[in-house]
């Protein structure tokens, strides 16, 4: 192709031009969502989706997009298929009241982790644990364990052992941001150059 | 940041027919007491369309806008300009990617915002339609054009749609950097050798006009936008935009001893508005309609990488995985 761009000049031709085949349905993948526990000690909160080929990878495609810049103490991702979801209320409807109070059913009770919405606008927020034998258990559960007078919006749940948690070993992944300056706002110090750059412009138009 | 100059669709009188009255008077009242609207909240046709259009063609804007600065990676005078233009285009990809996915809560797929982009069936600002000759106009994209998108999507911020608002939150927060990095070029430039401020001055004389058309046509003559105004999906009108743009940059443009290729240019002291030679609005319509100087090349590009990448996708796709439309 001809290009400006050297690299452009490079790219082997392919396929036909201005032609793209139809993407397949998940050429994209599917989607996980993605937790981020912004400090020690601070609940983890949803912080968006990456497209992702399976948990592993979406691990790893979830530092790159959302840890690039922001330091954090760690991060999580679940398959949005695993992430159990409770009606959406507004005003000062508490979610918790829709969500119906189901007898503690017999069976293996594995733990659910639970989210809930505390401001319409802004981001889930992990609350706690509920053991539970399916998923609506766990909501109810989670009704009789963390129901209070503030008014909560919306609630999840994901079962714990579909999350890929960061392990104890993986922490030092962020370790090495504060040593990458350059993609710091504070490293482009223009300020002197642009005062000397003045004051010698002044001086210039004075003699 | 690139997003700017969204064009609408024309709207129809009758686009709200077919609404329910009593869902859309709880929808309006809604975003005019300032509360978000979420993916599972109910929505007008309208509202839900425009919003796609607009979200996807920032996603696009991001990636294409990409295309002309990372032209000027392996280029770029000295080791930390490298490493620096390297972070701001991984930043803008990953804001493309962060854009894609609010889109995708309103119900259009990524394949199908890929393919419409490539296509050409889907828009993009029409800046990057233009080409970076020298370093000297990957130093003006840096400053100037993301000064521009930050003027747009800091206002698209304080909009009605969630997801796209937090979405902005990040990208916004990432974009102090690149502005930033990219006075902090320009400064070197103009503080440089004779031959260094040319560069600089070339530069900017080729990047006026595309940077006067990038908020989108005259207020005077740009489709009527009201009701996307009343919903928050549009949050300033373009002439708005551009006066703020002039207001906040051209002093420091002039501070910097370039002159800028716009004799009518000038601060009106009574109204405290912009006085511009009005842009050729024909020639924005040309190109973003197809014929610019690099919109096939843009797409090529983007259509060679997506078919080199086929076999990465196929491979690692897991066989049994089905989609489910993502949660906020």
């Amino acid at each position: 192709m001809n290009s400006l761009d050297p690299r452009v000049k490079r790219l082997p031709s392919t396929g036909i031009v201005g032609q793209v085949e139809p993407k397949a349905p998940l050429d994209q993948f599917g989607t996980f969502e993605v937790f981020v526990q912004p400090r020690e000690g601070k609940p983890f909160q949803h912080e968006g989706i990456v497209h992702a080929p399976n948990l592993e990878m979406a691990f790893v495609l979830a530092k790159e997009a959302f840890t690039r810049r922001f330091t954090c103490t760690s991060i999580y991702v679940a398959d949005t298929r695993d992430v159990y979801v409770s009606p959406m209320t507004e005003g000062n409807e508490n979610v918790f009241q829709l969500i119906p109070e189901t007898p503690s059913q017999p069976g293996e009770k594995e733990s659910y982790e639970i989210y809930q919405l505390p401001k319409r606008g802004k981001q889930h927020i992990h609350i706690g644990a509920v053991m539970a034998s399916n998923p609506t258990e766990a909501m109810s559960e989670a009704k009789v364990k963390f129901q209070s007078d503030k008014v909560v919006y919306n609630i999840w749940a994901i079962p714990t052992t579909s999350i890929r948690f960061t392990n104890p070993e993986e922490k030092e992944l962020w370790l090495t941001l504060p040593e990458k300056k350059f993609r710091d706002a504070s490293d482009y110090k223009g300020g002197d150059k642009l005062k000397e750059f003045l004051e010698r412009s002044t001086t210039t138009l004075r003699s | 940041m690139y997003g700017g100059g969204n064009t609408f669709e024309g709207i129809k009188t009758d686009s709200l027919a077919q609404e329910d009255p009593i869902k859309l008077q709880v929808f309006e009242a809604r975003i005019a007491r300032g509360e978000k609207i979420e993916p599972t909240d109910w929505m007008p046709q309208l509202y839900r369309k425009q919003l796609i259009r607009m979200i996807e063609q920032h996603a696009h804007s991001e990636i294409i806008g990409a295309l002309p600065e990372g032209t000027w990676i392996t280029r770029a005078p000295g080791f930390k300009r490298k490493l620096a233009l390297m972070a701001k285009v991984q930043d803008e990809v990953g804001h493309a990617q962060l854009l894609y996915s609010a889109a995708e809560t309103l119900g259009k797929s990524r394949e199908e915002m890929i393919q419409d982009l490539i296509t050409g069936k889907s828009k993009y600002s029409n800046i990057f339609n233009y080409p970076a000759f020298t370093w000297a106009d990957s130093c003006f994209i840096s400053w100037l054009v993301d000064a521009g998108a930050i003027v747009n999507q800091l206002a698209n911020a304080k909009g009605s749609y969630g997801p796209y608002c937090r979405a902005l939150e990040r990208i916004c927060a990432e974009e102090s950097f690149h502005l930033k990095y990219g006075h902090h070029c320009v400064i070197y430039l103009a503080s440089g050798t004779p031959k260094q401020r040319q560069m600089f001055q070339e530069a900017l004389n080729r990047w006026w006009a595309p940077m006067m058309h990038f908020f989108g046509p005259s207020d005077k003559i740009s489709a009527h936008t009201e009701i996307l105004m009343k919903w928050k999906v549009k949050m300033a009108s373009n002439d708005d935009m551009r006066n703020q743009f002039l207001d906040m940059y051209v002093p420091k443009i002039w501070e910097l001893g370039f002159t800028i290729p716009d004799s009518k240019l000038k601060k009106n002291t009574e109204t405290g508005r912009w006085e511009y030679t009005e842009p050729d609005w024909e020639e924005f319509k040309r190109v973003i309609n197809g014929d610019g100087p690099c919109n096939k090349e843009r797409l090529e590009v983007r259509r060679i990488a997506e078919e080199r990448g086929r076999w990465v996708r196929e491979a690692l796709k897991a066989p049994k995985t089905s989609y489910v439309t993502p949660l906020a």
